[in-house]
């Protein structure tokens, strides 16, 4: 009996290592618009929340074997979604935000089943054109979507400052990070990663690749499209620039420099590359240059991300600690 | 009768991989299924497990007409099966191995994995004892922390049998389990394959070896698709000019 | 029956065009086994040398096209290959980053040399022909014209000369290429420069007949990718078929509906292709 006491203990090593920095961590974001005065930098953390979820979310599809290069125009169905809800209907936010992932996990879910059969490079590219093609019937219907114009007049969350957006995003952000590192660390997210290493071996196994593959896509994309409807209620205006295949591009690059394999990869990922060129925008239009030169470094240097990097170190201080010599390639 | 296949016929294109196959296995038994290379082996499984489909023929499992299924769900009926090529998780420890295979007994739902619900938790320090218990039936123990991909070739076969036995099947469809072994490896891979028949598990498996042809009951054997023997290790020897016909096995027994 | 005319030679004119960019995506998958998503803005970008050519420097229209067309060529096949693509082949994580990079690189110095104004180049010939009662831009035969000389030349090249039997060796058993000698590099390096050569060409063209704008590389790309989706990946001829599809819609839908309905439609096609097709016409079976 001991030794199934130590076992239901062991079990539940699906904790969050360390928890007490993240815990540090956001009581720091919480306390920082008392500090700051700036409205602009305020601006600047909540668009990298919202970079945050979409990667994130993003990473979650990809631990089962999928990478997604339509993630924004997901995005941008959870956006559009609860912008036209609200100003057609005049819903409110509280109502159209959830509704609007559910619209964006409901479509996620029906092209699922046909895209999931599809072998990676091939899931990618009908990813990509559903992306775009999104996009695309978004302007057929330009009436009620504003077309290449963009949709405006959005009702806001919060009127006046942008304190309590802040706010609200930084708890979406735990929020969805929770809840996507929970997926992770659970059954779901281990049969997740076995579709992803070898699908033969899975299904021997009873798992169901195709309805997994349509799980995984469902979750990131609900994610996705709650911080779209979100992004809605925040902006107040939508436009196609926001959600074109560039955009879906940006945020698997954000994903591959950070490093693919840790969850931590894609926050680690958006933060050096939405924050570093903010710091140099002073440089207008030669700003692109930073993102340019960042990714450089990386992509050159850091096979595996910025993550990959960190694993790397503290890899070779344990090896030189253990006087080991290092068998196998991290 | 556990399994009982019917005409199973297969083309690939133009070619005949198996040409109106009748076998059984009953409840119990260990099948061994032999012939040269090209001859089909791995179709059958293949067709078995659902990853193929049949043009003709049908196949039966415990009472349940199961041609077409697909793999996951002839799995939940209680077929296990190795692979003969990267039988295994590549980036997931040994015995992330075993534990992400247990995947149907105890089956936890979503809601409850999601949740961390006391079934849950339940169920996966039960999974825990379980992997440990097999990981130390197969002698992999010492290397549980070890990337699947990183381990020798012996081991990694053995992890393939011990991944098989997580989904605890009624029938175990062994393909090559010894390829590639090792003389002490293959003695320690028999002792496993006997514990395993002692445990009550069904086992049909292809092999080129004929140490392991001793212990089965029957063996079934295959040539470019059609079945051209089929008796006990001692009537198969006396087709022996036959066998060695279509494949010069060396009988050094 | 002059609408009829237009609409024929405006099809051929969009085909060429997409066909000769596509080209380069195409070899770009097949020989290096890369997707260069970059292929666009490096379509872009030779149209705008040959806007800069010919307008700063006052050269001859004609000469700025073909020498957009080395500079790109020599870019390609000299710089991308060795420096950009060869670095990561196999890992298609990081060679998406850095067709990002490249995108970023040009796409931003386009912005900070010409900034968002659309421009223009002008017509390599100014005339219209008169055939019977129907009138027909010059510049479109012309198009039409240069295209097909180049994709025959390509054609030719590939099936008749060494380096182009090479090239189609490698593009359907790289391993196999290595163990026959072949320089697999190099021929990477020579598929490369010609698919960025073609690029320039048209994008000069095009930049002619419509406009040049920073974005017009996005829009290539898609109708690339789409080219070589719908033809299968690993076929040339392939690419042709498609591209007269896409052309043939891209020309003619929008006389019935709007330009956004065509484009819907041509996506609509690339999709269920992927899903009940996904080799395409003559690709390699998936």
């Amino acid at each position: 009996m001991q030794n199934f006491q130590q076992n239901l203990s062991l079990a539940c090593r699906d904790k969050i290592k360390q928890p007490v920095i993240y815990c540090v961590l956001v009581i720091i974001l919480s306390l920082l618009p008392i500090v700051i005065k700036s409205t602009y930098v305020i601006q600047i953390f909540i668009i990298v929340f919202v970079y945050i979820i979409a990667t994130s979310s993003l990473r979650t599809i990809a631990t089962s074997g999928q990478v997604s290069l339509g993630h924004a125009g997901f995005m941008s169905i959870g956006a559009y979604s609860a912008g036209i809800m609200s100003k057609l209907l005049g819903w409110a936010p509280w109502i159209t935000i959830p509704l609007g992932a559910i619209a964006t996990s409901a479509i996620a879910i029906l092209v699922g089943y046909p895209f999931s059969r599809l072998r990676s490079i091939y899931f990618s590219m009908i990813s990509l054109f559903f992306g775009v093609a999104i996009l695309s019937i978004n302007s057929v219907f330009a009436e009620y979507t504003g077309g290449s114009y963009g949709l405006t007049g959005i009702p806001p969350m919060f009127i006046g400052s942008k304190i309590p957006y802040y706010y609200y995003f930084l708890g979406l952000t735990v929020f969805s990070l929770l809840f996507l590192y929970r997926i992770e660390s659970c059954r779901i997210g281990m049969s997740f990663k076995a579709i992803a290493q070898s699908p033969q071996v899975a299904s021997s196994i009873g798992i169901n690749e195709s309805g997994y593959r349509v799980l995984a896509l469902a979750v990131g994309c609900f994610i996705v499209g709650l911080v779209g409807a979100s992004y809605a209620h925040y902006n107040t205006v939508l436009s196609h620039s926001s959600f074109n295949f560039l955009a879906s591009i940006y945020l698997l690059v954000y994903m591959i420099v950070g490093g693919i394999q840790s969850f931590g990869g894609p926050i680690i990922g958006v933060v050096i590359l939405v924050w570093v060129p903010e710091l140099f925008r002073d440089l207008k239009e030669f700003t692109p240059y930073i993102f340019v030169a960042i990714i450089l470094v990386v992509v050159y240097v850091m096979p595996k991300g910025i993550t990959g990097l960190f694993e790397r170190v503290k890899l070779w201080i344990k090896m030189r600690r253990e006087g080991k010599v290092i068998t196998h390639a991290s | 009768m556990l399994l009982k296949i019917d005409g199973l016929t297969k083309h690939f294109g133009g070619i005949t991989a198996l040409n109106h196959i009748d076998m059984y296995v009953n409840q119990g038994e260990m099948v061994g299924l032999i012939g040269p290379n090209g001859a089909g082996k791995t179709t059958v499984f293949n067709l078995i497990t659902g990853f193929l489909r049949p043009n003709i023929g049908k196949i039966f499992f415990d009472g349940y007409a199961i041609t077409g299924m697909k793999p996951h769900v002839i799995a939940k009926l209680g077929i296990g099966r190795t692979f003969q090529l990267n039988p295994f998780f590549g980036e997931f420890t040994v015995l992330q191995n075993i534990l992400a295979s247990f995947y149907l007994h105890p089956k936890s739902n979503l809601w409850d994995a999601f949740f961390n619900t006391h079934t849950y938790r339940r169920n996966e320090a039960y999974i825990l004892e379980q992997a440990t218990e097999i990981l130390v039936q197969v002698g992999l123990y010492k290397v549980k922390d070890e990337l699947a991909k990183n381990l020798p070739h012996g081991y990694q076969k053995m992890l393939g049998m011990a991944r098989a036995l997580a989904t605890k099947p009624k029938l175990l469809l062994l393909d090559e389990p010894m390829g590639g072994m090792s003389s002490e490896e293959i003695d320690f891979a028999l002792t496993a394959i006997q514990k395993t028949r002692q445990q009550g598990i069904t086992i049909l498996l292809i092999e080129h070896r004929l140490q392991i042809m001793d212990f089965c009951d029957r063996i079934i054997v295959l040539s470019f698709g059609t079945k051209i023997a089929e008796g006990t290790i001692h009537e198969i020897r006396k087709k022996e000019e036959v066998i060695k016909a279509y494949f010069g096995i060396d009988h050094a027994t | 029956m002059e609408t009829a005319v237009n609409l024929v030679i405006n099809s051929l004119v969009l085909s060429s065009m997409y066909i000769l960019v596509a080209l380069g995506f195409a070899f770009a998958i097949s020989i290096m086994g890369i997707f260069n998503f970059a292929h666009g803005a490096l379509y872009m970008v030779g149209g705008y040398i040959c806007y800069q050519l010919a307008g700063s420097f006052g050269l001859n229209q004609w000469l700025s096209l073909v020498l957009a067309a080395i500079i790109l060529g020599s870019f390609g096949g000299f710089f991308l290959e060795r420096y950009c693509f060869r670095p990561f082949s196999g890992d298609l994580n990081r060679t998406i980053v850095i067709s990002v990079a490249i995108i970023l690189l040009i796409e931003t110095t386009a912005n900070i040399l010409f900034g968002v104004h659309v421009q223009s180049i002008p017509p390599y010939i100014s005339e219209i022909l008169k055939i019977g009662t129907i009138s027909i831009s010059a510049d479109r035969i012309l198009t039409i014209i240069i295209g097909v000389f180049l994709l025959s030349t390509l054609a030719f090249f590939i099936r008749w000369s060494k380096t182009g039997q090479q090239m189609l060796a490698v593009s359907q058993e790289p391993e196999g290429a290595i163990l026959q000698g072949i320089r697999t590099h190099r021929i990477s390096a020579i598929a490369l420069a010609i698919g960025c050569a073609l690029a320039a060409v048209a994008g000069s063209l095009m930049g002619s007949l419509f406009e040049l704008s920073a974005f017009m590389g996005d829009y290539m790309l898609i109708k690339s990718i789409q080219l070589v989706i719908l033809g299968g990946i690993g076929s040339i001829s392939g690419v042709l078929v498609g591209g007269l599809i896409i052309g043939i819609i891209d020309a003619s839908l929008p006389l019935l509906t709007n330009a956004a309905v065509t484009e819907f439609v041509g996506l609509m096609i690339v999709i269920a292709i992927l899903v009940f097709r996904p080799q395409g016409f003559f690709g390699r079976e998936v």
